[in-house]
């Protein structure tokens, strides 16, 4: 009996071996995939199937004060070291701080393993996940341009009109968007229901990175024309003093909610408004998108090789799967209100009369305005140090908009905390 | 001869009893030199040096003598010490929670122990006490922000009752972030206080209490002359380990301000700020604060013992009093 059992493992490992041989090199068994949030690790679980036998880890930590970082640099500099089965074979990363991994040994060419970026792929995600010698490694499975996401019946009711054109003409310069604030506070409604709502549509304008050549922090007229604004919208109740993602600016989405504009691109539907699409208190239908005063983008999720995977083959189909498996995308627009990093099927939907979100939306076909806007995304002005400051820099100015604080307190602890996190960064005097 | 034996015998049981425990405490010092000792001495060496991480680069470890420490005691543009700033902080969140904390604690070991009270179903109020201590305090912290964040109960009711207004935040004034951080470690804390300074009351001899009271002694009388004075140890301790504790109070604050210590970093502990330097694994400040917070723990703690134990050690004072008694 033992016999039979040692002859035939010993088969089975000879057949192994030949399976090896045959082709490529060996893949591992575990994969492991580092993210902050479910968002990806749904769509990962519905619409691509697992090679047998292999196990997916997640590793999911939270993104707030750079958490998601931290543990992933502590594996990333133990990835040399680590077991076959325990090396990390993907992760996530956002516009934020793609840079700091893409310009790294930890991420592997995507070539290396045969894939190729598609012509299909927007320009600025395959230059977002290159380095600095135009290597890429890595691909996202979006495309961010963002909108306005405004209330219909609220505009209605302030401007008279909810027809996108038409609200659009009223709202196509910061000055003709203040004014209508100032029309939305009279009739009782708020424009924004954040401090920080407006801060993407001024901050990925910038020309200029918050960190220059000389490792000097600075602000954008960008930056100090929305705490500008913000200060204003504050002081004249036109906004709220919550932040981005607090629940008291996610409530202002139920049908009882007093709000007329959000900001954000396709994610944002899934990820920030389920409260406008609650089945007894939401209000589906009684939105639409405009461009806004300014074009601009917000995040964006990039999956990234990780150097010594020894999933590649897996990290191929992977990558095929999210960009230029036209099935799958397809119903990433279709049935998950995704903005897809394929022109090819974005402009189909665009071009579709027939096709129009009623997720969430009136019907207007949504991929049209999209499409028009991601047009102009440029990759630039980007720096490593982007999350922290971005998030810092609205956490210490919260303070001011709620009243704890004045603005110059706000801004020294503002310096205060980039010299805690940023030993480097030289502070303007 | 006899004599000889027994004192063989003595010298025999009194080595081999030493040798046993030594050798039954050599665990813990092995784990205790290896795991603390050496990590605390390495905190030190490390705050000497300049070593942090820039994205995923390290930079130094460069040696720069005492130069973190003088970045930590240096005073900013309004000449705020800011490692002094938290050090208040924490030393004022301790005392805001560990007052009521210690008084209530004090009251409830003394009702639960009087043999006149007899108070029933003990076993059911000390399993109460002492629930809120099996919590986490990430968790417990978490129940707070939900409960009086902008959009929580609390902020609804009391608008409904019309004690605050819309616009009231629970999270912007500094007596109300740091109120309900006094008030959850109280919380999780007096249970526990309870339970120890009623074991130490429990182990003062009954008989005491009772002659105090043929004398003549009222319950005030008693707990101040007969309790306390004998409990002191037991409250020394108390009072040292909680304030050990209290200097590295970090979750409450953490969880509750999501980190930023608001407002105006009024409730930024000594170890928030620690941890704002862990971040890009900046050592060389981490390892600086850490120094300044083993300093000044090791001074309070020294000050506390000293001051509230000296009366009771003191065996000339408490012999000058039993002769005064005799007079």
């Amino acid at each position: 009996m033992k016999k039979v059992f040692a002859i035939l493992l010993a088969c089975l490992m000879v057949l192994s071996l030949v399976a090896c041989g045959n082709g490529k090199k060996a893949q591992g068994k575990v994969f492991n995939i580092y993210a902050w949030n479910e968002e990806f690790k749904g769509f990962f679980e519905k619409y691509y199937k697992v090679p047998e036998g292999v196990t997916v880890n997640w590793i999911i930590n939270p993104s707030d004060n750079g958490v998601y970082q931290q543990k992933l640099d502590e594996a990333l500099l133990n990835q040399a070291n680590a077991s076959a089965d325990d090396k990390i074979d993907m992760f996530l990363a956002e516009a934020d701080y793609i840079g700091k991994y893409v310009d790294s040994a930890y991420t592997m060419d995507i070539t290396s393993f045969g894939f190729k970026n598609a012509d299909t792929m927007y320009e600025y995600t395959i230059k977002a996940a290159s380095d600095s010698k135009g290597v890429c490694k890595g691909v996202s499975f979006q495309c961010c341009p963002a909108a306005v996401i405004y209330r219909k019946s609220i505009a209605k009711d302030v401007l008279g009109t909810d027809v996108p054109e038409e609200v659009q003409a009223k709202i196509d310069t910061w000055e003709k968007f203040d004014d209508v604030a100032a029309q939305a506070k009279a009739k009782g409604y708020y424009m924004t229901a954040s401090f920080a709502e407006t801060f993407r549509a001024f901050s990925n304008n910038c020309t200029s990175p918050w960190v220059d050549a000389n490792g000097n922090l600075q602000f954008d007229p960008q930056i100090t024309a929305w705490m500008d604004q913000t200060e204003k919208y504050i002081k004249n109740g036109y906004t709220l003093t919550a932040g981005v993602w607090d629940a008291e600016k996610t409530n202002e989405m139920f049908k009882t909610g007093k709000t007329m504009c959000f900001f954000g691109p396709a994610w944002y539907y899934n990820f920030c408004m389920t409260n406008a699409m609650d089945p007894d208190n939401g209000c589906v239908g009684d939105w639409c998108i405009v461009k806004g005063p300014q074009a601009y983008f917000w995040g964006g999720t990039w999956l990234l090789a990780a150097t010594g995977s020894d999933n590649t083959d897996m990290l191929k189909e992977i990558f095929e799967t999210f960009t230029t498996n036209e099935d799958v995308v397809t119903k990433l627009v279709k049935d998950e209100n995704q903005y897809p990093n394929n022109t090819k099927i974005a402009q189909k939907f665009a071009d579709d009369k027939s096709y129009g979100n009623t997720a969430i939306l009136d019907g207007q076909n949504d991929i049209a305005v999209f499409a028009e806007l991601a047009k102009d995304i440029k990759w630039e002005n980007h720096t490593n140090y982007d999350q922290l400051l971005n998030e810092g820099l609205q956490n210490k100015l919260q303070e001011f908009y709620n009243g704890s604080v004045d603005k110059d307190t706000a801004m020294k602890n503002f310096y205060q905390y980039v010299k805690e996190t940023y030993p480097n960064i030289k502070l303007p005097q | 001869m006899s004599k000889k034996k027994t004192e063989e015998n003595g010298a025999l049981k009194s080595v081999s009893y030493a040798k046993w425990g030594y050798i039954f405490i050599i665990p813990f010092f092995v784990v205790y030199i290896f795991f603390t000792l050496v990590p605390q001495f390495l905190t030190i060496y490390n705050s000497f040096f300049e070593s942090y991480r820039i994205g995923l680069e390290q930079v130094g470890p460069n040696y720069v003598g005492l130069e973190n420490y003088r970045t930590l005691f240096s005073a900013d543009s309004d000449g705020i010490i800011l490692v002094l700033k938290y050090t208040f902080n924490t030393m004022w969140l301790w005392i805001l929670g560990a007052v009521p904390q210690f008084v209530i604690a004090l009251l409830l070991a003394i009702f639960f122990t009087s043999y006149r009270l007899n108070i029933k179903g003990q076993g059911f109020f000390k399993t109460v006490i002492y629930m809120p201590n099996l919590i986490m305090a990430a968790a417990f912290s978490m129940l707070f922000f939900t409960l009086f964040s902008r959009v929580g109960p609390i902020q609804a009711l009391l608008e409904e009752w019309g004690w605050i207004d819309a616009s009231f935040d629970f999270f912007s004034k500094r007596v109300t972030v740091r109120g309900m951080i006094a008030l959850m470690n109280f919380l999780m804390w007096f249970g526990n206080t309870t339970i120890v300074l009623m074991a130490g009351i429990m182990g003062i001899d009954q008989s005491l209490f009772e002659s105090a009271t043929i004398d003549g002694a009222n319950s005030v009388q008693v707990f101040f002359r007969v309790t306390m004075p004998l409990l002191m140890p037991i409250f020394v301790y108390c009072l040292i380990t909680a304030m050990i504790g209290g200097i590295q109070m970090f979750d409450v604050p953490q969880v509750l301000t999501n980190g930023k210590g608001v407002p105006n970093e009024m409730t930024r502990t000594l170890v928030m700020y620690l941890n704002g330097y862990l971040t890009n694994k900046n050592y060389g400040m981490a390892g600086a604060i850490s120094v300044f917070i083993f300093v000044i723990t090791g001074i309070l703690s020294g000050f506390v013992y000293k001051r509230l134990s000296a009366p009771y050690k003191d065996k000339t004072r408490l012999h000058r009093r039993r002769k005064g008694d005799v007079i």
